[in-house]
């Protein structure tokens, strides 16, 4: 038994299916395929399939990754173009091969963020933001409701492009299992205090990263 | 991607109803094709994507090198909010083409409650209504599907209706359109073209005239349409290709697997039910066809759930070789079999045996009526001693749960038969008690009790429906009856629901503005709980001055002219009321394989349905 890890970007529509659609659909595509892949023993046979880590619904990513298992070694080449006829508009594979990190080695993730404002804020949202001491949002988990400081978590702004109706930025986000902060925590924080619409800023997940903050791949 | 499009599609939940993509999708090149087809179905994508007519003309059509057909459903309560605010059109998942700019829309009426969602899509199609508002710019809007059969409340709303099986005569449809449009024919002559077609119903070619007492006068065609208008079905089903390359939703739907249809039609004859004499004459599929569809469709979807539907499976002559032959290689890969509808009557342990293998599901069965006499009154033959049967072969093998189907306000229909239903659960938990090999735990009966509603074409489409009053008492008994059993649960559909059905579905034109009204009123999607509201409805009646009652509670003599007569699907009015007078007297019918009760469907198919000196089943 292999374990096998698939990289893969997910954009344009692809962006709005769930987690849930991914393993789905995965699934499918892996039988359909017709690759030997492992299945789980038991009364309800399954495919094994674990996503790194989930990305929110609506954002694209250059960097996703699900792992499977296959009964006998087969070739990065054959696997691709196997399953990538399988898959729907937007789930691009990028590689299939031995897993080099676990999931908990993921501590950051770098995004991207576009995000458009008709009504002429965007070159304030910054100038007013690298002035504040504290950036109050609220955070949502299954413990409750608590607020935090985002300021010092978010990292490595970098503004790449920006007029009076949008913005473009990179920023890198704490991410994984421990602790992560979604990037929709800052784009409700600006539509709070500028009115602008958290519906019109897209998001591109580009890099995980380690605690180092070196590149995951 | 249309960063307004976008933008809506962030702020909505379940966004990816709206996108498209799946795969098995099919792109072609707009400019390249003749006809361009949008096939819209009146209910969110989850439905509507379950729907195996969908695949059927989706794949058909698609086959043509010069046909496109598209899909669209309709937007949620929440994306047309943001269509309607944003000024987005409703357009075709594959393409994203506004609906008003392909040639034909099809629609399908599957069911009557589904009707306001036409208008619905139609409004954020930003389309004209009614087919004499719509203009030589505007594209065809045709529908198909079950309702078809009476969509006489629907007819004002389009150019054509579709009355029959698909397989064929879409392909016709969109060839002929595609003639017409090459020689530019105005709609008018492109209809009258059109009508030629069997199959084809175009309404504004038959005028209808009312007595003072509301009912049909009479029906009057126009431009040579044939009266009556004939349903279309297929001739050679047994070789007919199934659809094998279904679109797979990312997802999910409510029936989200492969299935193949592996028959057609129904030999029950049960008189309240319609698709059990709409779908006439009786038609199978070859065993080694369906086993060669069934491969090429898991092998394309990656399903690993099979689904051998029809009317009733279990009917299907060679039932036992089709399992035989498909059941190796469904277990070598991993893929469940699933028979829905299946018959109490010729449940077995095989049958069991060979559809539990990978994974097991639910067992529903469908008594109907709580005594025999009723449900010989309804000729659904079905007796004590075979649910008592099939009750103690599934406990056996090991379910311990169960689904029972049954309907209240039938015809002919006392209270002792509602105190059948609660006696009938009884005896099936004193049978699980009774078995010395039976699962662990407590049985679990849960049954489910809709309001009947009267159907055209079926011959209790005379008889006029149960009240409120009489519907409330009777459930109120049946849960006296049933007490404080916690073995049994009981859950019923909305009353009030099925009276609306039953208006719609034996309706006629007046009604097309109370389901406009209805509809501006805010009603939609009302099959859905969280949207249905039945006091917007009374209101939209009230304000065109029309009584349900007229359309539900009435007796319909049988010489009275109804508003779907000149329609015709096989079966006469002639067997119909035969039919509904043998039920007076609790008379019977045989399977229609058995013995033929010349309810006329033969005549569609040019020969005897069934060769009746070979035994059958």
């Amino acid at each position: 038994m292999i374990t096998v890890r698939l990289r893969f970007e997910k954009k344009d529509y692809a962006i709005f299916y769930s987690n849930l659609d991914l393993q789905r659909v995965f699934q499918r595509a892996m039988k359909k395929s017709g690759l030997p892949v492992w299945y789980s023993k038991g009364f309800n046979p399954r495919i094994y399939l674990t996503f790194t880590f989930p990305l929110s619904l609506g954002h694209a990513s250059l960097c996703e990754s699900c792992d499977f298992k296959l009964n006998e070694f087969v070739e990065e080449n054959t696997i691709i173009e196997r399953l990538q006829p399988c898959l729907p508009e937007g789930i691009i594979l990028k590689s299939a091969k031995e897993p080099t990190f676990a999931a908990t080695d993921i501590c950051y993730a770098k995004y991207k963020i576009t995000l458009f404002d008709d009504t002429g804020h965007c070159k304030r949202i910054f100038e007013d933001y690298f002035k504040k001491d504290r950036i109050s949002v609220v955070k949502k988990s299954k413990k409750g409701d608590a607020e935090i400081d985002i300021k010092p978590l978010i990292t490595d702004i970098d503004i790449l492009e920006t007029s009076d109706d949008f913005v473009v930025f990179t920023a890198v986000f704490p991410a994984g299992g421990t602790y992560n902060i979604n990037p929709n925590l800052l784009l409700e924080y600006f539509e709070k205090e500028y009115g602008t619409d958290r519906h019109e800023a897209f998001v591109t997940r580009l890099e995980i990263l380690d605690k180092n903050k070196e590149i995951l791949e | 991607m249309d960063r307004k499009l976008q933008s809506a599609l962030l702020s909505v939940q379940k966004p990816a109803r709206y996108i498209g993509g799946e795969p098995g999708v099919i792109i072609k090149d707009a400019d390249k094709v003749d006809v361009r087809f949008a096939f819209c179905f009146p209910d969110v994508y989850e439905v509507g994507m379950s729907h195996l007519g969908l695949k059927v003309i989706y794949e058909a059509l698609n086959k043509e090198p010069d046909i496109w057909c598209e899909r669209c459903f309709a937007p949620w309560v929440d994306m047309h909010k943001i269509m309607k605010e944003k000024n987005i059109p409703l357009y075709t998942l594959e393409s994203k083409t506004p609906l008003k700019d392909t040639d034909i829309v099809g629609f399908t009426l599957m069911y009557e409650m589904s009707y306001s969602n036409v208008l619905q899509m139609l409004d954020l199609a930003q389309i004209p209504y009614y087919s004499k508002d719509r203009g030589e710019e505007y594209p065809l809007i045709c529908a198909g599907g079950p309702c078809t059969c009476n969509a006489e409340p629907m007819a004002d709303f389009f150019d054509f209706f579709i009355l029959g099986e698909g397989e064929y005569l879409n392909t016709e449809i969109c060839r002929a359109y595609s003639k017409c449009k090459k020689q530019k024919l105005s709609k008018l002559d492109t209809l009258k073209e059109l009508s030629k077609i069997q199959g084809v119903y175009v309404p504004s070619f038959y005028d209808v005239e009312y007595n003072e007492d509301n009912t049909v006068k009479s029906v009057t065609p126009l431009y040579g349409a044939p009266i009556p208008c004939s349903k279309a079905i297929v001739k050679d089903f047994s070789k007919c290709e199934a659809p094998v390359n279904f679109v797979t939703p990312v997802i999910g739907a409510v029936f989200d697997r492969a299935s193949i249809e592996v028959l057609r039609g129904c030999v029950r004859g049960c008189r309240f039910c319609q698709a059990g004499f709409i779908y006439r004459p009786f038609r199978e599929r070859d065993v080694d066809l369906i086993d060669k569809n069934a491969r090429e469709l898991c092998h394309n979807t990656g399903y690993n759930q099979l689904s051998l539907t029809s009317l009733s499976t279990s009917d299907h002559s060679e039932l036992e070789k089709m399992l035989d032959t498909i059941e190796p290689w469904t277990t070598e890969e991993k893929i469940s079999i699933t028979l829905p509808s299946l018959r109490v009557d010729n449940f077995s342990e095989s049958l069991i045996e060979k559809t539990t293998k990978i994974r097991k599901s639910g067992l529903t069965l469908a008594p109907e009526a709580g005594t025999q006499h009723l449900r010989d009154i309804i000729n659904k033959n079905v007796t004590e001693e075979e649910i008592e049967k099939t009750a103690k072969i599934a406990f056996n093998a090991g379910y311990t749960s169960m689904k029972l189907y049954f309907m209240m306000g039938l015809p002919g229909e006392t209270m002792e038969d509602i105190k059948g239903i609660r006696d009938t659960c009884q005896k099936l938990l004193d049978i699980f008690y009774s078995l010395p090999n039976r699962p662990k735990g407590k049985p679990d009966i849960s049954i489910s009790v809709a309001s009947f509603v009267p159907k055209p074409f079926t011959p209790f489409q005379f008889f006029g429906q149960n009240g409120a009053e009489l519907i409330a008492e009777k459930q109120k008994y049946l849960m006296e009856c049933i007490g404080n059993n916690k073995r049994i649960k009981v859950s019923y559909s909305d009353a009030d629901r099925s009276f609306l059905e039953a208006v719609f579905a034996r309706g006629d034109r007046r009604l097309s503005k109370v389901i406009l009204d209805a509809y501006e009123s805010g009603c939609m999607f009302d099959s859905w709980t969280e949207c249905y509201d039945y006091e917007r409805w009374v209101s939209a009646f009230e304000k065109n001055d029309i009584d349900m009652k007229f359309y539900r509670s009435r007796f319909r003599s049988f010489d009275e002219i109804n508003p779907w007569d000149h329609i015709n699907y096989g079966v006469t009015k002639d067997f119909l009321i035969s039919d509904y007078k043998k039920s007076f007297q609790a008379i019977t019918n045989r399977p229609c394989n058995k013995q033929c009760y010349n309810c006329g469907a033969n005549k569609l198919l040019g020969r005897a349905c069934f060769d009746y000196s070979k035994t059958t089943v």
